[in-house]
């Protein structure tokens, strides 16, 4: 008897120790950055902002929007940092977000800011044909979407599952977006897919599981977003990549506030100094990430962005499209083309 | 008075139970604009729906069987022949029920995965290109779930043999029947309501596995990939609709084990002592037997091992090699110091006590009200307490996650989605039949005489209750908190859907550290994990 009184008494105990902190006000983030960009974010904001307690969810961008929104009427989340901007766009629409102009706003082009305030672009993602450098050189590499669909590289394609990546329904939009241009109908785009399915060896559930893929050559090559692929062969690993030669997709990678946050003056300090000029070339330098800021002086940038700036061709992509049918596109190839596809004849 | 409490215990379970499952089906007939039948139809029309769910449907029969075949023979062999080792071997046997769902799935990963020890040391052994299968698809999930489903048909079993009276078989004997007609004629048929419990066990949980399917999957997919996938895409009617056809076909399910196992056990009314176990006395046969005991246990240990070993694995310390190069307790060394670290670990082990705490006296209650009450109530409360069995976790979280998104009290809804309250309130909806089951077929077994007496000297009913019940029926008590504990610690179908920062379990930080390639330290929560599950089942198993 005393016993289990004696156990209820600590579990009490327990929970409320677990519910107070340290006494510094937690910020909230859900974000697709991974941890080595929120861990260093963490540290540099905390130490300007020592009241600030920066606690971090790592998730697809996608399952961001999906909790957010499950969480609508209790909150959790005070920022939302990182997806593509469409996702912020439907997110913006279904009253999930809190507009906010950050001080920043004007030196980050049109493109970049959210109708209505909602959301704005901290940086630009080239989406890239990523390979394994052991396995090939950059020439022998697929140049544009369509060398994907050869031969050769049947069975040696690895994708991240596209449902719960921004990054992926964005290209796979572009290959919807590009039927709808040149025939009027998506057929053709659904070809394409339906072949690169074919020719796809397997959807790993996470960036970090592609990468294994890519590195231990279960696959050779992918299609990814720069900054990861970047980051990863600054570490040593075997990974390089082509900026696609008939144009590519450049999501603009957005921040917001969401809607309901009870730590509104804080939420709207990180978006404030995420867009800084310090944090921008920070992400620049440490993380690969292309700032979105068009007045960051050029000789403070890495060599790598002005490179990837003079080589980039830039598809013109019709977000407010993606934003509308891109739900229904992805529904459809996850019932009907997932693991369905021919491999190329 | 006795009437009242039972009016609203059956209230209660109606409103934690049948409650949120009724929202579900209701919500997936309602639109913006009211009443609809259009994703109805939808998943009608839609093939693709009906592959997933016959997917479902076969892949948790076969289970069944798979797991039905391994985990019989085992029983027999354990209990019915001696043979040196044979104490320890049979406990080891039973270790598969410590590797929680996703901490079992990513050991089998790292041991026969594409990249795992087992295909490379093949690959390297026969000098292969690459590795010689992939784990992937139907076949995958089937071994998961056989290896980690026949511990069922495993413990079942043997409990079943050890209450056979050996006097029937040996009638049976006497009259000239041949051996394996006494199996077929007698032995099973006592077996059959063990039988027919694992059977039911082994398909629900197959029913709503997830993590198996959803690392595995690959193209294959399952109902409860499903779910995920509609909600993550933003369709919230389909993965409703989704949900209550699921919870249809598990319905379906219970009601058709039950008739096959009957409602009650075969009454077995005599004095006899169970069999012995019968000594191998050939020198040969009994190595043999030994051996084949030895290695089998290591080969169901292989995943714990495996475990154990990638969590000595430093950051990107495993590649190409076969095996990881260096080794290094760094894991256990942050996951105990880093405060964000343990935490995951600490909210796992309070909400999973919790939630204990709170089934086992539900259990109490309702045990009480059944075993008191003649008629009448009684059917309706041993069914309600049923009726999670029904419901796989995926369609539970989304259940409760649509119940307690919407502040209406008058109708017993609260916002609680986002708090602390709300995974714990699941797992003990989710373990309400695994610990009431327990409670009260052990309350069922004793004398309320006893309790009576007690009344009769003039003790309270908190006094009986604390005094003799609970410690008649401990054995009963631990058993079924036990279970429910090491549920709720492992939990990752529910606890995905329902998480916060503040109450992220284990499961969920696994997936974290998986996210970010930190095989170690997944590896290394996962072995915690193992650990604190062992050690409840330690304490549930003490007689």
């Amino acid at each position: 008897m005393s016993k289990k009184i004696a156990l209820v008494a600590m579990v009490l105990v327990s929970v409320t120790a677990v519910s107070c902190g340290d006494g510094r006000t937690p910020l909230v983030i859900y974000s697709p950055h991974g941890r080595d960009l929120l861990q260093r974010a963490e540290e540099i904001f905390e130490a300007q902002n020592p009241s600030v307690d920066v606690r971090w969810l790592d998730m697809g961008s996608q399952d961001v929007f999906d909790r957010v929104r499950s969480e609508r009427v209790n909150p959790q989340a005070d920022v939302w940092y990182g997806g593509p901007s469409n996702l912020f766009a439907r997110a913006a629409a279904e009253s999930l977000l809190h507009a906010y102009r950050p001080v920043w706003a004007d030196a980050v082009p049109e493109r970049a800011r959210g109708a209505g305030d909602f959301f704005f672009a901290v940086f630009e993602t080239p989406l890239v044909i990523a390979f394994n450098s052991v396995a090939l050189t950059r020439a022998e590499a697929p140049q544009d979407w369509d060398d994907v669909l050869r031969p050769e590289w049947n069975d040696k394609v690895v994708i991240r599952d596209p449902i719960a990546s921004g990054t992926m329904r964005s290209i796979f939009g572009m290959i919807m977006q590009r039927s709808l241009r040149e025939s009027g109908n998506t057929e053709s785009g659904i070809a394409w897919l339906r072949r690169l399915d074919g020719q796809t060896r397997e959807y790993p559930i996470n960036p970090a599981l592609l990468h294994q893929k890519l590195i231990r050559q279960e696959g050779l090559i992918t299609l990814w977003g720069l900054p990861d692929i970047l980051v990863e062969s600054s570490k040593g690993r075997p990974l390089d990549y082509v900026l696609p030669t008939s144009g590519t997709p450049v999501i603009e990678d957005a921040i917001a506030v969401v809607r309901g946050t009870d730590n509104l003056a804080i939420a709207q300090r990180f978006v404030d100094w995420v867009g800084s000029v310090d944090a921008q070339l920070f992400a620049a330098r440490e993380v690969f990430r292309l700032p979105s800021r068009t007045d960051l002086p050029e000789d403070s940038l890495p060599a790598w962005v002005l490179d990837v700036r003079s080589h980039l061709v830039v598809e013109e992509m019709d977000w407010l499209l993606l934003a509308d049918s891109g739900a229904a596109w992805m529904n459809y190839w996850d019932r009907n083309i997932r693991g369905s596809g021919a491999p190329a004849d | 008075m006795k009437r009242r409490t039972g009016l609203i215990l059956v209230g209660f379970l109606l409103w934690i139970v049948v409650y949120p499952i009724a929202i579900v089906i209701l919500e997936s007939f309602r639109d913006a604009e009211g009443w609809t039948v259009t994703p109805l139809i939808g998943f009608v029309r839609e093939p693709s729906e009906w592959s997933a769910l016959w997917n479902s449907v076969w892949i948790s029969l076969a289970s069944v069987v798979s797991a039905a075949v391994v985990g019989i023979p085992l029983a027999f062999v354990f209990e019915k022949l001696e043979f040196p080792g044979r104490r320890i071997l049979g406990a080891l046997v039973a270790l598969p029920a410590v590797l929680p769902p996703l901490v079992g799935v990513i050991a089998f990963l790292f041991l026969y995965g594409e990249s795992g020890f087992v295909a490379r040391i093949i690959t390297e052994v026969l000098d292969l290109d690459e590795s010689p299968w992939r784990l992937r698809g139907a076949g995958a999930i089937l071994l998961v779930h056989s290896y980690s489903m026949y511990v069922y048909f495993y413990l079942f079993t043997r409990a079943g043999l050890a209450k056979i009276d050996s006097s029937m078989t040996e009638a049976a004997q006497s009259l000239g029947s041949p051996g394996f007609s006494i199996f077929r004629r007698v032995t099973l048929p006592l077996l059959k309501p063990q039988l027919g419990a694992a059977a039911l066990l082994a398909f629900m949980t197959s029913l709503g596995s997830f993590s198996a399917p959803y690392i595995f999957g690959g193209g294959f997919r399952v109902m409860t990939t499903r779910i995920v996938t509609s909600k993550l895409n933003g369709d919230m009617p389909a993965a409703l609709i989704e949900a209550t056809w699921l919870a249809a076909v598990a319905l379906l399910g219970l009601v058709m084990f039950r008739r096959f196992s009957g409602s009650r056990s075969v009454a077995v009314m005599s004095k006899g002592m169970a069999a012995r176990a019968a000594t191998i006395r050939q020198p040969m046969a009994r190595w043999g037997a030994t051996t084949i005991g030895w290695l089998f246990a290591a080969f169901l240990l292989l995943p714990h091992i495996t475990l154990v070993l990638v969590s000595f694995v430093p950051l990107n310390g495993w590649s190409t090699e076969i095996l990881p190069s260096s080794y290094t307790i760094a894991n256990y060394i942050t996951l105990l110091h880093e405060p964000e670290r343990l935490r995951p670990l600490w909210n796992s082990i309070w909400m999973a006590g919790v939630s204990t705490i709170l089934v086992l006296t539900l259990s109490l209650w309702a045990a009480r009200e059944i075993v008191q009450r003649k008629v009448r109530l009684r059917g309706t409360i041993e069914s309600l307490l049923n009726v999670p069995w029904a419901v796989p976790g995926t369609v539970l979280a989304v259940a409760l996650a649509t119940m307690f998104s919407v502040s209406a009290p008058w109708v017993g809804r609260w916002v609680l989605v986002g708090t602390v309250v709300i995974l714990p309130l699941a797992y003990f909806v989710r373990n309400i039949p695994v610990a009431c089951g327990a409670v009260v077929a052990g309350l069922r077994q004793i004398d309320p005489s006893l309790s009576e007496a007690a009344a009769s000297l003039g003790a309270s009913k908190m006094r009986t209750l604390w005094r003799v019940t609970v410690p008649l029926i401990r054995p009963a008590l631990l058993a079924g908190g036990a279970l429910a504990f090491v549920t709720a610690a492992g939990d990752f179908v529910t606890s995905v859907v329902l998480y916060t920062f503040e109450t992220r379990p284990v499961s969920i930080e696994i997936l974290g550290a998986l996210r970010a390639y930190d095989l170690g330290m997944a590896a290394a929560y996962g072995v915690v994990l193992m650990f604190v599950s062992a050690a409840a089942m330690v304490v549930g198993t003490r007689r």
